[in-house]
């Protein structure tokens, strides 16, 4: 390879390397849906979301008594839910490729705190 | 020293600052010669290196294409640190209030080479398996002062509980609970207990099928599994979570849970029975709890609950419990049927609470008399005993400010003497009601201030019963 070639592909991979922050983007624009997840010990309702793929879901998350964590392990997302009246968080997710992701608490939050888990099935 | 995940989130936080801060810089085409244009890059490759506090080792180099060769391996070294500070860092997300932050992932949890996305599908290449979520530990402590006339006042640090759980990976996961009661052991003396309330190990299959094994709470009733002080009312447990259902019931078992959709899930254990030789009049059986020390298990009892919660702010549950529990007995063995509905709801500031509970035991009258054979002392074992209690309380405060001010009441009704087999006559001091007012106060949502009064009834003429005031304080963390 040319030394110049070389040259602009450095360039253009620092380039690449800087576009990175800018990747979420798809923040903007209304969501194909939004679900509401009410979280509390020991659950999330609901806890079954469906939807087709390619749906970018905007989830808005609240408790009913204390902080609580969304976990999906899939997109590496994880939220602190504030507890009851203390806000809300939000997270927009695309779903592109079918299949089932778990959500779960990331907070200790009592004793059953692994049964806190919820799916979203994505299926056409 | 900074923990990983900390300084993986500062690693990407400084790089993603010094990039966005050349990015403009960068934006215009380059000029000039090659030369130039590799000197400016290995220019600006240094100031990142500097930014992020990474000590340049790389020798000066000669010519064109050594220094092409240097810069390739430098921006390699600094995209392999973007991509694994990125893996480590919390998403960025939005939150509608400023409470709303994101958590950083488990210490515990490895980094992984998946980028952080809000808005993508899942990176196939990353195993989900080798994420991790849950934090190690977590705790609650509960301090009371409990007052009865012509008896003495008593402080006692009721619980000190520490919870450790540990994530294999997404779908193996332990949990644990170890309860320090009453502050203090001394062996061969009366005095606190330690016990290991839970300590089991989930596998999740599927949302609606996922298996779980290890010393585990009955899922009996609400508070048996949801018994963090700031979580209900009242300094202490009401009584028919304690005499009815004998709460905390734990015990070694397996079994499966899941979350069948459309808001129910359920619970389904074989768990280690209660030892009917523990049961008494006054406590039904509470004494019966083997919790997990050499349990037997011949027969293993069978309990699970039901739970719907398909509209917001409702949940509804049944539990039951069924066991064979004379196993200590050469020719009895009473069967326990126990059976409970309980319900929760909050409108607005108002919240609710029910429960109802009663247990059947069969072959009493033998047990009975077998017992006092044994021991000289007929424990009075009621064939049935019943249990309820209605609850209210209110939010006085807005949700929206720190505190919460909660006035609360709640009406018991417990009857451990329900029906008596034959020959036997339920004691009327063990038929009883509670009338119990109070207040809770939340300085934070995990602290609990409480004080109440409860008014004691029972239904005997010789035996009385006094009314009490209770305070304690509560956390959670």
């Amino acid at each position: 390879m040319r030394p110049t070639n070389r040259g602009n592909l450095l360039v253009a991979a620092l380039l690449v390397l800087s576009a990175i922050p800018m990747q979420d983007h798809a923040q903007e624009g209304p969501p194909d849906r939004r679900v509401e997840i009410v979280g509390e010990r020991f659950s999330y309702t609901p806890s079954r979301i469906r939807v087709r793929p390619g749906t970018t879901v905007e989830f808005v998350l609240t408790s009913e008594d204390t902080y609580h964590g969304f976990f999906m392990a899939d997109f590496n997302v994880n939220l602190m839910i504030p507890p009851l009246g203390k806000g809300e968080a939000t997270v927009r997710i695309t779903f592109a490729e079918a299949g089932e992701y778990v959500f779960e608490c990331s907070r200790a939050c009592g004793a059953g705190h692994n049964t806190m888990r919820g799916v979203v099935i994505v299926k056409e | 020293m900074v923990p990983f995940a900390l300084r993986s989130l500062l690693l990407a936080g400084l790089l993603a600052v010094a990039i966005v801060s050349t990015h403009a810089q960068e934006s215009s085409r380059p000029t000039g010669s090659v030369e130039e244009r590799l000197s400016a890059l290995q220019d600006k490759i240094i100031r990142l290196e500097r930014q992020l506090g990474l000590a340049s080792q790389h020798s000066p180099a000669d010519g064109i294409e050594e220094r092409l060769a240097q810069l390739e391996a430098r921006i390699a070294d600094l995209s392999a640190r973007w991509e694994a500070s990125l893996a480590a860092a919390p998403v960025a997300a939005q939150a509608a209030q400023t409470e709303a932050v994101s958590l950083p992932p488990a210490a515990s949890a490895p980094a992984t080479p998946q980028a952080a996305q809000i808005s993508a599908s899942p990176a196939p290449q990353v195993p989900p398996t080798e994420q991790m979520s849950t934090p190690p530990y977590a705790g609650y402590m509960e301090m009371h002062l409990n007052t009865a006339r012509a008896e003495p006042s008593l402080l006692d640090f009721h619980r000190f509980v520490l919870l450790f759980g540990h994530s294999f990976s997404p779908r193996m996961k332990f949990w644990s609970e170890l309860e320090i009661e009453h502050g203090f052991i001394e062996g061969g003396k009366a005095s606190g207990e330690v016990a290991v309330e839970q300590a089991f190990l989930d596998f999740f299959l599927k949302p609606q099928l996922n298996f779980r094994t290890g010393i585990l709470l009955a899922p009996v009733g609400i508070l048996n599994e949801r018994h963090e002080p700031p979580s209900f009312f009242g300094v202490e447990r009401p009584f028919v979570d304690t005499v009815i259902i004998p709460s905390t019931w734990f015990d070694a078992g397996f079994g499966i849970h899941g979350d069948l959709g459309r808001g129910f899930s359920y619970k389904l254990y074989a768990m280690a029975p209660p030892d009917a030789a523990g049961f008494s009049a006054g406590e039904g059986i509470r004494g019966g709890r083997q919790h997990g020390l050499f349990s037997v298990f011949n027969s293993p009892g069978i309990t699970g609950r039901v739970e719907y919660r398909g509209v917001p702010r409702l949940t509804l549950g049944s539990s039951f419990f069924s066991a064979n529990t004379g196993f200590n007995f050469p020719n009895l063995d009473p069967r326990l049927s126990l059976l409970d509905f309980d319900a929760r709801y909050r409108r607005g500031r108002a919240e609710f609470r029910g429960q109802f509970a009663q247990y059947w035991l069969s072959q009493t009258g033998d047990l009975n008399r077998t017992i006092e054979l044994q021991t000289g002392i007929n424990p009075n074992v009621a064939k049935s005993t019943l249990g309820y209690y209605l609850e209210a309380g209110y939010h006085l405060l807005p949700f929206t400010q720190t505190a919460d001010v909660v006035p609360f009441f709640r009406y018991e009704k417990f009857n451990t003497q329900h029906r008596m087999a034959s020959g036997f006559t339920a004691l009327p001091q063990f038929d009883r009601s509670a009338y119990t007012l109070g207040l809770t106060y939340r300085p934070h949502p995990d602290i609990a201030i409480k004080a109440d009064y409860q008014f004691l009834r029972n239904r005997s003429t010789v035996v009385p019963i006094s009314n009490r005031f209770n305070m304690g304080v509560g956390w959670w963390f």
